[in-house]
């Protein structure tokens, strides 16, 4: 079948691809999904999203988004007409044993990441578990993108990162090849978006949040730290104020942000 | 607004008017002495032509475009007037030039510096405090627990950073304490570990161990690797068969002259041959291969079954016997029956 033939010639997820790999599968439609589940044992049902479950767990150990292509070409399989069931399931599995929440960030690509359906404590946390220090960069780049009202030409970031005694251009002790970590590895994991100006000479790209930070990191805590480190209340900050708490804001035309 | 050139339209004719013009768009007044060089019309000529001056022209212009570039958030801190400066060189450098090239790094300039200007009036105007990156990372360093050395350290990397070193867990530090702003999944993993798939270590290491022993047990004896061979199935049944044939060919010998068992199976010079001749034989016997019957002394002897007698283990009745033996009895059987040579030589001709 050149469905098949198609799927199983890709390689790896570059972006080009991933539009090809989707076409290639339809969401089937309620109905289609309804004979689907006549024709399987409640136990198959299971197997498969326990499978989608795992499969879900071990890729998140890297951070890196899960394409619904590779879902059904690996796990869900000859499922596929079942699927938006499966995927029903183990969200609501995520939800009620894991304590996480299954998010769609990408509805063209159908692109999922996990995050962590707590609160978070204020402050540090109380457990002391071996902190990662590439989240403190990630910290550092999302906080001067955000200061900046979302967008942030490259040299500001790589300008600021040197005054932190971290220089793209040399290997640095925790993070190993900076600019690799921050233009390929936070991209890849949809933290960052490094997209290239246009009409640029030289080739000049500017930074945003990626899909992920967008749900996964908190502005107001990124705010609250920020008051901390230059000892003034958030709100000195008025308009990233606004934007970091929608809720209490009655002003027009502000983004809709979490 | 002052206007950048003092007076002479021999001076760059083709950068008249619109430069002036937009030199009048500063934000801040230019106090730069303009008025400091004076030519002549005989100057001019040769600077015109003089290739080693344009060069420095055009150096000193990109000098003052990368200051720009490199200094960007120090000059877009509210707290100095450098980017004033760098409009005052640049119109002291402007009035010396003289052809495209120059002025087309001059426009370059412009527009480096314009942009700056730019950001610097939205800071203006922005609400609240503004942001400034410089003042993010100084706090950023004092959280990190930098180490701010004091009292002249002559060696400064460059001008701006302040010098110092940060301890090894400063990252650590600071990822702990973002580490709140961020919603991320706890990473999921096996307690056990998960499955690697990378066989070819591990095999190296089984491989080398194999090897030693067996080069050690090559050094103390051959003959035991022999041994090693005769606990084989193989070898047992290979034995098996070669005492059958020595008993048979002793037999055929004499076949009225009975073979003692005790003659049979003692080998004098080795206890262990002995056991193990009677472990063989005994398949023989088992098999219906061979027969024990005691002679008129009473006393066992063993002799193959003729050819047609052989019969299937079952028929025969069944008739146990067991045989003990020590190294004790070994030895007053081979007195009393004055052995002095095996009947049953070894599978190779050396001797234990």
């Amino acid at each position: 079948m050149t469905q098949r033939k198609r799927l199983s010639n890709t390689q790896s997820s570059t972006q080009n691809r991933e539009e090809d790999d989707d076409t290639t599968f339809t969401q089937p439609s309620t109905s289609q999904v309804q004979r689907g589940l006549e024709k399987v044992t409640p136990a198959q049902v299971d197997q498969k999203t326990a499978e989608v479950v795992q499969y879900f767990l071990v890729k998140d150990q890297k951070k890196m988004p899960v394409r619904r292509a590779d879902i059904v070409k690996h796990v869900v399989k000859e499922y596929r007409n079942i699927y938006p069931e499966i995927m029903k399931r183990a969200a609501h599995t995520f939800d009620q044993v894991f304590g996480l929440k299954l998010v769609e960030i990408d509805a063209k690509s159908h692109t999922y990441i996990l995050i962590n359906k707590l609160e978070t404590t204020d402050g540090a946390s109380p457990i002391s578990s071996p902190a990662n220090p590439k989240m403190g960069l990630l910290f550092v780049i999302l906080s001067v993108i955000f200061m900046k009202e979302g967008v942030v030409k490259e040299n500001v970031i790589w300008n600021t990162l040197k005054k932190l005694r971290v220089d793209p251009g040399k290997k640095h002790e925790d993070f190993g090849d900076v600019k690799k970590v921050v233009t390929d590895e936070f991209v890849r994991q949809r933290y960052l978006e490094y997209v290239r100006i246009p009409h640029t000479e030289p080739v000049e790209h500017e930074f945003r949040w990626g899909q992920r930070a967008e749900i996964e990191v908190s502005k107001a805590r990124i705010l609250e730290f920020m008051g901390e480190l230059h000892g003034l209340e958030p709100q000195s900050w008025s308009q990233q104020y606004r934007e970091a708490h929608p809720a209490s804001n009655t002003q027009p035309g502000t983004s809709s942000q979490r | 607004m002052k206007r950048a050139r003092s007076g002479g339209d021999e001076e760059a004719p083709r950068q008249n008017g619109t430069a002036g013009g937009r030199r009048g768009e500063q934000q801040q007044q230019s106090d730069g002495d303009n008025g400091g060089c004076d030519f002549g019309p005989a100057d001019l000529q040769d600077d015109d032509n003089d290739p080693g001056l344009r060069r420095e022209i055009r150096s000193k212009y990109r000098d003052l475009i990368n200051s720009v570039q490199q200094n960007r958030e120090d000059m877009l801190s509210p707290s100095n007037n450098k980017l004033t400066e760098v409009l005052e060189e640049a119109n002291k450098l402007f009035k010396d030039v003289r052809q495209a090239r120059e002025a087309a790094l001059d426009a370059q300039l412009l527009v480096v510096a314009t942009d700056l200007g730019k950001e610097k009036a939205t800071q203006l105007f922005a609400e609240g405090n503004t942001f400034d990156p410089t003042a993010f990372a100084e706090h950023l360093l004092s959280f990190m627990g930098l180490n701010r050395l004091e009292d002249g350290e002559d060696e400064q990397q460059n001008g701006d950073v302040v010098d110092g070193y940060l301890p090894k867990d400063a990252w650590h530090r600071l990822a702990r304490r973002a580490e709140c702003c961020f919603r991320t999944a706890p990473s999921f993993h096996y307690m056990m570990g998960s499955f690697h798939a990378e066989p070819p270590p591990p095999k190296q290491r089984i491989e080398r161990q194999r090897k030693a022993p067996s080069k050690e047990a090559k050094r103390i004896m051959p003959t035991q690797l022999k041994k090693m061979e005769d606990s084989q199935q193989e070898a047992t049944e290979k034995e098996v068969e070669r005492i059958l044939g020595y008993l048979k060919s002793y037999y055929q010998d004499d076949p009225t002259s009975p073979i003692s068992y005790y003659e049979f199976v003692i080998d004098p010079s080795s206890f262990s041959r002995t056991v193990e001749n009677i472990f063989h034989t005994s398949f023989l016997i088992r098999d219906g291969l061979a027969r024990m019957y005691l002679d008129n002394a009473k006393l066992p002897c063993i002799a193959p079954v003729e050819e047609g007698e052989v019969e299937a283990g079952g028929s025969q009745s069944r008739k146990q016997c067991i045989v003990s033996f020590s190294p004790k009895i070994w030895k007053e059987l081979i007195d009393a029956f004055d052995i002095t040579d095996t009947m049953i030589h070894p599978p190779n001709t050396q001797t234990e």
